[in-house]
């Protein structure tokens, strides 16, 4: 049974163009993009968009970053598609994570990390569901 | 809080608008990208964008959308008479496309190149069309052809408000 998850593509590897290089990893894994669109998020959506972490010191920080450009928001598809793409964007810490994985190649620091990507199958939803309406996902019709 | 290299980088920018800003089509300038169906379903999404960002083109704007048979006939109303105009129809509507927008100098004619000939068979070696796409017509991108197409095109997808970069 294929999974989704939400991934983001963060303002410092947009403003990097990044973007395909990004893609074409997920794709490579097997990921199917099934719903895509680059925006630029107010405050207040980046709020409610990390609100589980509002107690954390690092969430003013997070907030301030995520609105500094345009991101990325993508659906991705696939079997154990929340645990692949984690596999893929490595360590949240770039400096701990394996070589060849995202944030090892792309990400300069723990608050810029390139990517971000649903961490289980409840947040996978929510998160989904924030930015995507059902008939904005476009399941394949065709295989090739 | 500037190093060298930022400072060199800033200059660079300046003296390449200044250097350039009187030739017409090397001003920035935007241009509408469609990754097609079958380059979609081939999973070659990541590839094709990794090639305009190579070639310094910037995306300002993406949205993968899976167009009705009305927005494709008002896409291409423009080869309403063509023979090929039917095919080409329920080929752009046979699954999700991305639709972008590329902002550079001279990005109409950058673009064109990177996508190489319309017919992959006539495409130049490492163009998009000679290494991913099947056939005249699955012919995996579409690019604006002029100014005027270009403004028409993208805002046929695009908001001005949505458009970032």
């Amino acid at each position: 049974m294929p999974e989704r998850t939400l991934s983001i593509i963060k303002p410092d590897a947009v403003s990097k163009n990044q973007i395909g290089n990004i893609i074409e990893r997920f794709e490579k894994a097997g990921l199917l993009i099934v719903a895509a669109r680059m925006l630029h998020l107010s405050k207040q959506q980046a709020e409610q968009f990390y609100a589980v972490h509002k107690e954390r010191p690092f969430y003013k920080d997070l907030v301030n970053f995520m609105i500094t450009g345009p991101v990325l928001v993508m659906v991705l598809e696939g079997d154990n598609a929340i645990v692949k793409n984690r596999d893929i964007m490595g360590a949240t810490d770039p400096k701990k994570a394996a070589p060849g994985t995202i944030r090892a190649d792309l990400a300069s620091s723990i608050d810029e990390n390139a990517v971000h990507g649903s961490d289980s199958p409840e947040t996978a939803k929510n998160e989904i569901g924030f930015f995507f309406k059902s008939q904005e996902i476009s399941p394949r019709t065709r295989r090739k | 809080m500037f190093n060298k290299a930022a400072l060199f980088a800033l200059f660079f920018c300046l003296w390449t608008i200044a250097a350039y800003s009187d030739t017409p089509a090397q001003q920035a300038q935007q241009t509408l990208s469609i990754i097609k169906p079958d380059a979609v379903a081939s999973n070659h999404i990541g590839e094709i964008i990794a090639r305009f960002e190579k070639a310094g083109l910037c995306v300002g704007a993406i949205k993968m959308v899976k167009l009705s048979k009305q927005q494709a006939e008002d896409f291409y109303s423009v080869h309403k008479d063509r023979p090929f105009y039917a095919g080409l129809v329920a080929f752009m509507t046979s699954g999700p496309i991305v639709a972008m927008v590329l902002a550079g100098p001279g990005a109409i004619e950058k673009n064109r190149n990177l996508m190489g000939a319309t017919d992959p068979a006539k495409a130049a070696p490492g163009t998009i069309r000679r290494d991913f796409a099947e056939s005249l017509q699955r012919n995996a991108v579409h690019g604006s052809d002029s100014v005027a197409t270009a403004e028409f095109e993208i805002a046929f997808f695009f908001l001005p408000s949505e458009i970032l970069r």
